[in-house]
């Protein structure tokens, strides 16, 4: 499948790569496929891109690289939600703000997303506790942003 | 909108098989127990407009932003996919693996 996407031209997309989200994200309920792109080369980053509209694409990360206690609450109902049989099958993203000010990052850990790798369907998860924040900063160490230097101020 | 009284224990349907149960009420605390069907997604307004806002943020995130950051951030050992956090499951016998 070719995709028009804003941010990265027309994209060629093996239909069987592409994620259904049964209840799109919310806020973006009517909008129900996306498939992932990697950002640059090297770093963790990943694009959720929408297949329709190509306008639509969020930055997701796996939690793990900067969060390595984070854990995700996973009911049945979840799992069944994305037709996974075994917690260990599931890909967890999440979802991160990325401002103009990169060190202001930050990843919504309250509105994790499951995945179904195999069966290629997701969904987006509503954490009930107040463990975890939709606000949480990736890095809260600014002088460590600040090491990066040369960019930005 | 339409606004019922309710005692405890007292329960309202919507549709056929929506229920929502006064479950305990102390003060100006109410408890509220709902039976509803799979689909139909169940969440406390706040978090779920909290989650909502942060999406419509995060859908214009700044790639330059972004590719300025991402050296600072290393890949955990062989990438997203395989190392996913292990979910704590919310019924026994879905005990993750280690």
């Amino acid at each position: 499948m070719k995709v028009a996407t804003t941010r990265f031209g027309e994209v060629s997309i093996p239909d069987e790569e592409i994620y259904q989200f049964p209840d799109g994200l919310l806020g973006f309920a009517s909008v129900k496929q996306y498939f992932i792109l990697k950002h640059g080369g090297k770093g963790p980053f990943l694009w959720l891109q929408a297949v329709e509209p190509g306008s639509l694409a969020f930055v997701v990360t796996d939690p793990l690289v900067f969060k390595p206690d984070y854990r995700v609450k996973v009911t049945q109902e979840d799992l069944d939600s994305v037709r996974l049989e075994r917690l260990e099958d599931a890909m967890v993203f999440v979802i991160l703000v990325v401002p103009k000010d990169p060190r202001l990052i930050t990843a919504n850990l309250q509105g994790p997303l499951l995945f179904n790798p195999k069966k290629r369907i997701a969904r987006q998860l509503v954490l009930q506790g107040e463990e975890y924040t939709t606000r949480y900063r990736v890095f809260p160490d600014t002088s460590a942003a600040g090491s990066v230097s040369g960019h930005g101020k | 909108m339409l606004v019922l009284s309710r005692q405890k224990n007292e329960a309202i349907m919507i549709g056929d098989d929506i229920e929502i149960t006064v479950v305990d009420v102390r003060g100006d605390k109410v408890r509220i127990g709902i039976v509803a069907p799979r689909h139909v997604t169940v969440h406390r307004k706040e978090i779920y407009l909290a989650i909502k806002e942060e999406n419509i943020r995060a859908a214009a995130a700044d790639a330059e932003s972004l590719s300025q950051i991402e050296d600072l951030l290393k890949p955990s050992a062989g990438g997203p996919a395989a190392e996913p956090p292990r979910p704590e499951p919310g019924k026994p016998g879905e005990k993750p693996a280690k």
